[in-house]
């Protein structure tokens, strides 16, 4: 399809007519600015193709603001040989008119025409859509929208399909993807009401399964069930048939009958027993006596060698007592003995004690002269000290001055001192120097020579021949002193006058001989109280003490015997230890004569009682009754002999009989017939128990009618296997069909796929030698393979950049054109400001593509970047020399 | 001259778990019915007693329901019914016949013989002799007593069992409850009612089984009917008269179809069955899309027609012809979808089956698909 001629007029910008002639086969560029009219041309083509003329909505199609205006295009291209015009205007006197060569199309029949011949839809009223634009929907590209491929591919979807598949001949027939999806989409639908998407059971396939294995499960219950109850039929059955052979017979009482026989036997052989016991306790007492007459006789015979016996004890007793008797002497001499040692020691005792307490007291009185020798000596110095203190004292008192007073005394002159030199200098000081023979007279008082006089008080000075000088002191103070000096002298005066003493130094000199006095008395007091601490009496007392201790001990002393003049008395440690030794001697001495005192008396107790004995012995062997006693015994064991021997053969037989009775298995007997007749009972009654067990049982599980809620149950269970069964059959059957239907499917796509890959990969070779762009089932482009360092490289289209994106849409678009033109559809590429994301050297590439693809369709492209597409090699339109032209 | 009727094998509570629901239980109902026209039938001949022999009850646990109803379907009949314990309803220590005792569902005339003791039906001059069964399975024969009973002179001699006739039946040679062939001579029987063979059979003139009054399986033996018995005097030999009793007839049949005669032939045959038949069919062969559909249709008509219609089309290949391709218009990849499962449906497996039910869904579909694409253009 070539377009050779545009008109366009009265269409939005364009309000004067623009007129494209000579549109070339290739590649025809248009280039200018914005808003030069490009995309306005590009909506009037689309505009003609794709709007049906007769809407009324296409206001947009007018100028701005002219809402009387028609636009119109008017289009001339070749297809197929044929020259086709297109005249179309739109709102205002619409009409729509397809001429070529004879066939002539207007009105709606040329827009369907039109459709039919370029594959796409349009709408029976309305404004087109997107997704009514087909193929020229894939091949026109609106300004930056070639890297959107999904949507225009989906909607070219049919076209494409059908247009395909013709080319490919009949074996792929007539049925387009879209009846073929359908078909798909049901079995999905209907496969997915039994199966999941993973083949899972679902819906009533899943339930269908889950109610026969619950219904299984209870038929396996109520076959357990009625097995159960069979079971029990068949044991009441058995045991009813028990109760009626044996246990109707009471088969017990003949063994309780046998159980009583054997009882009675065996009460014979206890009797037999009991005397058996009785005749062996006369035996054993049988024997016991002969024993004891035995010993008797064996007592007669012994006699004498007893006597024999006593006889000899009775002389060694002599003998022992005897040989004590013999020691007693010595016994006594040692004892006397040791007892005059005793005494000696205790004499030599007494002595060494006494002699030691006169050493003792000699020494006290001697120490006692001492005393009060020294005492005497210190009470006549205490006596004299005594008599000194007292006259110390006496002269004290004399020379005594008050210290206070003294202190007064020296004050009251210190003040009158004090005011005397006041007065001095308070005095009208009267200085004369006189003619050595001339006189003064002051008051009373003559002056002469050369002097100083002190005036206090006004005096008179006469001056003989001169007369009278009355000189007055300044100032009331001199007056004042005066007296107060006066008033001074008369309390020391008084104070002297009552302590007796002329004047202050006499005074100091009689308080410091009363200090002397002190000491010396002090010294003196201290003398004292080392001789007589406690006083002079208190000495005296304790001489008078010591005098009468002294009295007392040469007393003592007096009566103590003089020490024996052989002077060999030993001391008294010595004696104390020769007097323990010799008591010791004594005691062992004495506890000697005890003890032999004591065996003596033993002895003398052993001979007496073996007299004794051998007297008894000799007067038992000497009795009258003996003989006679001896033979009686020996009678008696001889008739005791006898009884025994008749007692041992009637036990011996009673034992024949009981062996031969065996009461062992006499009494096994009785207790084997007595367990075998309780054995019966039990098992009979037991029976009975069970029997009636059973019976009510089986009357409750019969009225539940066990085996015919089986049936029912098997009736369901069955029912929904076979619809199990047919639902599984069905699932596969659908699974098969839907499997055969994708594959087949599959296949067909890529017979499909093919030729598109083929194109794709001669344009591709230009941008990425050795790429492959992959295309999915609905012949979508999907992912870009290319030859990577180590591996191919795998891109999903939808993850490349923008730049990427927009080559392979184009890269693409370009091939489904040479498919098309394959299946000999009409291919146009309209290309509104393609590529600008295009980096320059990927543009280069783009221009070899372009120019290719330009060798067999005819290409406009629109763009404001002149200067990209110079060397395209194609002459570039401008648009707006074109308006001009048009103008 | 002594009449009474001959009848076993009711099998009562007997359930039919390979049909539809609704059919199994208008089956188990109709079993009821059978009682009821054999009452009714013992009424309008007037017998002298009905002899039940054995397997009255299917099991021995029923409901107490299901009792109440079998005793009272007998009313219509106040003669005795004297009834032998079988195989399946035997006399055991606790059974249905004790239940029935026990909740007084069984009426005064009815007679059951459960010890082998000479009964007599003192109106009819008859004396009979039973062979009831205590266990479910024996391996003597019961019957061996016949031989030596004493009856009252004059009277006429009938045993009653139920076994197997040795030596007579199919499969019979080491079943249990056996029977000897000769009783009927050795003890010197009239007549000998015999139980537990469902077909109605002659083992000689004085010996037989009355088969099951309703058939319960697709077996062509007689089932379905009950024997109505007239003997004149004692040594008499027997008339034995069947009668029709059943609702139901069974049928099972395989049947091949190649060609479209074979099919139009099947369903002549169809529809020849008397009505309320229980059916069972199994089809093989070939059928293109017109023959199943005429087919679909013709089944579905007997179902309307009869008790029970079952198919088993397993073995029966959908093979669309070139014309029926064409209609369905399935070329492009789903016709090659069709030549495959046509291809697979060939291999007589499972898969086949399941190949055979998805050309079915297919052609289903395309079939739906194109009415749908039709009806717009008819509008328009």
């Amino acid at each position: 399809m070539r377009l050779t001629h545009v008109r366009v007029e009265n269409f939005q910008q364009f309000r004067t007519p623009l007129e494209i002639n000579d549109l070339d086969d290739g590649i025809n560029l248009f280039v200018g600015p914005n808003e030069s009219g490009k995309s306005t041309l590009v909506r009037a083509i689309r505009a003609a193709f794709f709007e049906r003329y007769k809407t009324r909505t296409l206001v947009d199609l007018q100028p701005w603001g002219d809402s009387s205006a028609a636009p119109e295009v008017s289009l001339a291209f070749e297809w197929q040989g044929k020259h086709w015009t297109l005249n179309k205007r739109f709102l205002q006197r619409q009409r729509s008119d397809l001429t070529s060569g004879g066939e002539h199309y207007s009105g709606d029949e040329a827009d369907d025409r039109l459709a039919e011949l370029l594959g796409y839809d349009i709408p029976g009223r309305g404004a087109s859509k997107a997704e009514h634009w087909g193929i020229p929907g894939l091949l026109w590209v609106e300004q930056g929208a070639v890297q959107e491929m999904r949507e225009p591919v989906g909607h070219a979807g049919g076209h494409l399909q059908s247009a395909l598949s013709q080319s490919l001949g009949d074996a792929l027939g007539d049925i387009a993807s879209s009846s073929g999806d359908a078909l798909i989409a049901s079995v999905e639908r209907e496969r997915g009401e039994l199966l999941t998407a993973t083949g899972r059971p679902t819906g009533e396939l899943r339930d269908v399964q889950q109610q026969c294995d619950a219904h299984a499960s209870e038929l396996t219950k109520l076959d357990g069930q009625v097995e159960q109850y069979h079971e029990r039929v068949d044991r009441l059955g058995e045991l009813q048939r028990l109760q009626k052979d044996i246990d109707a017979a009471r088969p017990w009482e003949e063994q309780q009958e046998k159980a009583r026989l054997g009882q009675q036997q065996l009460d014979e052989v206890h009797k037999l027993q009991a005397l058996q016991a009785q005749q062996r306790h006369q035996l054993e007492t049988c024997q016991r006596n002969l024993q004891i007459y035995r010993q008797q006789l064996q007592g007669f015979d012994n006699e004498a060698q007893q006597l024999e016996k006593r006889l000899k004890a009775r002389e060694q007793a002599r003998l022992e007592l005897s040989q004590y008797e013999a020691a007693t002497s010595g016994v006594e001499q040692r004892i006397s003995g040791a007892r005059a040692a005793y005494e000696a020691a205790k004499a030599q005792y007494q002595m060494a004690r006494s002699q030691a307490r006169r050493q003792s007291l000699e020494q006290d009185s001697q120490r006692l002269i001492t005393e009060i020798d020294q005492l005497s000596r210190n009470l006549d110095s205490a006596r004299e000290l005594s008599e000194s203190q007292r006259l110390l004292a006496e002269q004290r008192q004399r020379c005594r001055v008050d210290e206070k007073q003294l202190i007064r005394l020296q004050k009251l002159e210190q003040a009158l001192g004090e005011l005397g030199i006041r007065r001095e200098a308070l005095a009208t000081r009267l200085r004369y120097s006189l003619e050595a023979d001339q006189q003064l007279m002051l008051d009373e008082e003559p002056l002469s020579g050369t002097g100083e006089q002190l005036l206090v008080a006004p005096g008179e000075i006469r001056i003989p021949r001169v007369g009278t000088l009355i000189i007055k002191p300044g100032g009331s103070d001199v007056s004042e002193l005066v007296r107060q000096q006066q008033r001074l002298a008369d309390e020391r005066d008084d104070l002297l006058k009552r302590l007796g003493i002329s004047d202050l130094a006499s005074a100091q000199a009689q308080a410091r001989r009363a200090e002397q006095l002190k000491q010396q008395a002090q010294q003196q007091q201290a003398r004292l109280e080392g001789l007589a601490p406690s006083g002079v009496e208190a000495l005296e007392a304790q001489q008078q003490l010591a005098i009468g201790r002294r009295d007392t001990l040469d007393a003592e002393l007096a009566a103590l015997p003089v020490a024996s003049e052989n002077g060999s008395v030993p001391n008294e440690s010595q004696a104390q230890a020769t007097l323990d030794n010799v008591e010791q001697q004594l005691k062992a001495a004495e506890q000697a004569a005890t003890d032999h005192a004591g065996k003596l008396g033993l002895a003398r107790q052993a001979l007496r009682t073996a007299d004794a004995e051998w007297q008894r012995q000799y007067d038992d062997i000497n009795a009258p009754d003996r003989q006679q006693r001896k033979s009686q015994v020996t009678d008696a064991l001889l008739e005791l002999k006898a009884e025994a021997e008749q007692l041992e053969a009637a036990l011996k037989k009673r034992q024949h009989e009981i062996e031969a009775a065996n009461p062992e298995v006499l009494e096994q007997d009785v207790k084997r017939f007595t367990r075998a007749a309780d054995s019966l009972r039990q098992q009979a009654s037991a029976r009975a128990a069970e029997i009636n067990d059973l019976q009510a049982r089986l009357e409750t599980l019969g009225a539940q009618g066990l085996e015919e809620k089986r049936e029912e149950i098997r009736l369901v269970y069955q029912r929904q296997q076979r619809r199990q069964a047919e639902l599984e059959q069905r699932s596969e059957a659908l699974d098969l069909l839907l499997e055969l239907l994708k594959s087949e499917r599959q296949a067909v796509t890529r017979r499909l796929q093919a030729p598109l890959q083929k194109h794709l990969n001669r344009y591709l070779r230009l941008l990425f030698p050795g790429a492959e762009l992959s295309v999915d089932d609905d012949l979508r482009p999907s992912t870009l393979i290319r030859q990577g360092a180590s591996q191919p490289q795998r891109d999903d289209l939808e993850a490349l950049s923008f730049g990427a994106r927009e080559q392979m849409g184009l890269v693409t678009r370009l091939a489904y054109a040479d498919l098309l033109q394959d299946a000999g559809r009409p291919t146009l590429i309209i290309l509104d400001d393609a590529l600008v994301h295009c980096d320059q050297a990927r543009r280069e590439q783009m221009k070899r593509i372009l120019f290719d693809a330009a060798q067999r369709h005819q290409i406009l492209l629109f763009t404001c970047h002149p200067e990209n597409w110079q060397d395209l090699g194609a002459v570039p339109r401008d648009m707006l020399s074109l308006r001009r032209d048009c103008d | 001259m002594l009449r009474f009727l001959h009848t076993a094998d009711w099998q009562i509570g007997r359930q039919y778990s390979r049909f539809d629901p609704d059919d199994a239980a208008m089956l188990a109902d109709a079993r009821y019915v059978a009682v009821q026209r054999l009452a009714r039938l013992a009424g309008e001949e007037q017998v002298a007693a009905v002899l039940v022999a054995g397997d009255i009850f299917d099991a021995q646990t029923l409901s107490d329901r299901t009792l109440h109803r079998t005793f009272q379907a007998m009313s219509a009949f106040s003669g005795p019914w004297v009834m032998l314990p079988g195989n399946h309803d035997a006399a055991l220590a606790e059974s249905i016949w004790t239940r029935a005792e026990r909740i007084g569902a069984m009426p005064a005339n009815v007679h059951l013989l459960t010890t082998p003791e000479v009964f007599v039906l003192e109106d009819a001059g008859a004396a009979i002799l039973p062979a009831p069964l205590t266990q479910r399975q024996t391996h003597h024969d019961l019957s061996v007593w016949f031989d030596n009973a004493e009856t009252h002179k004059g009277a006429i001699r009938i045993g009653l069992a139920h076994g197997s006739v040795e030596g007579q039946l199919p499969e019979s040679a080491d079943s249990p409850n056996p029977i000897a062939a000769d009783r009927a001579t050795t003890a010197k029987l009239d007549y000998l009612a015999l139980g537990d063979w469902h077909g109605l059979k002659r083992i000689n003139a004085r010996t037989w089984y009355s088969g099951t009054p309703e058939q319960e399986r697709f077996k062509d033996n007689g089932a379905g009917q009950a024997l109505l018995v007239e003997i004149d005097s004692p040594g008499d030999e027997p008339r034995v008269t069947p009668c029709e009793i059943g609702q139901h007839r069974w049928y099972q049949w395989q049947r091949q179809i190649h060609v479209a005669s074979d099919l139009d032939a099947l369903l002549t045959e169809l529809a020849a069955l008397p009505a309320m038949s229980v059916i069972d069919l199994t089809l093989s062969g070939e059928l293109d899309l017109a023959g199943q559909q005429c087919l679909e249709q013709a089944l579905g008509a007997a179902a309307g027609r009869h008790r029970s219609l079952q198919t088993h089309l397993g073995g029966l290949a959908l093979v669309p012809t070139a014309e029926d391709i064409a209609a369905l218009q399935a070329d492009g990849y789903v016709g090659n979808v069709i030549s495959e499962l046509q291809q697979q449906q060939q291999g007589g497996d499972a898969q086949a089956d399941t190949a055979r039910q998805a050309l079915g869904i297919l052609a289903r579909l395309l079939g739906d698909q194109r009415s749908a694409a039709d009806a717009p253009e008819s509008q328009s």
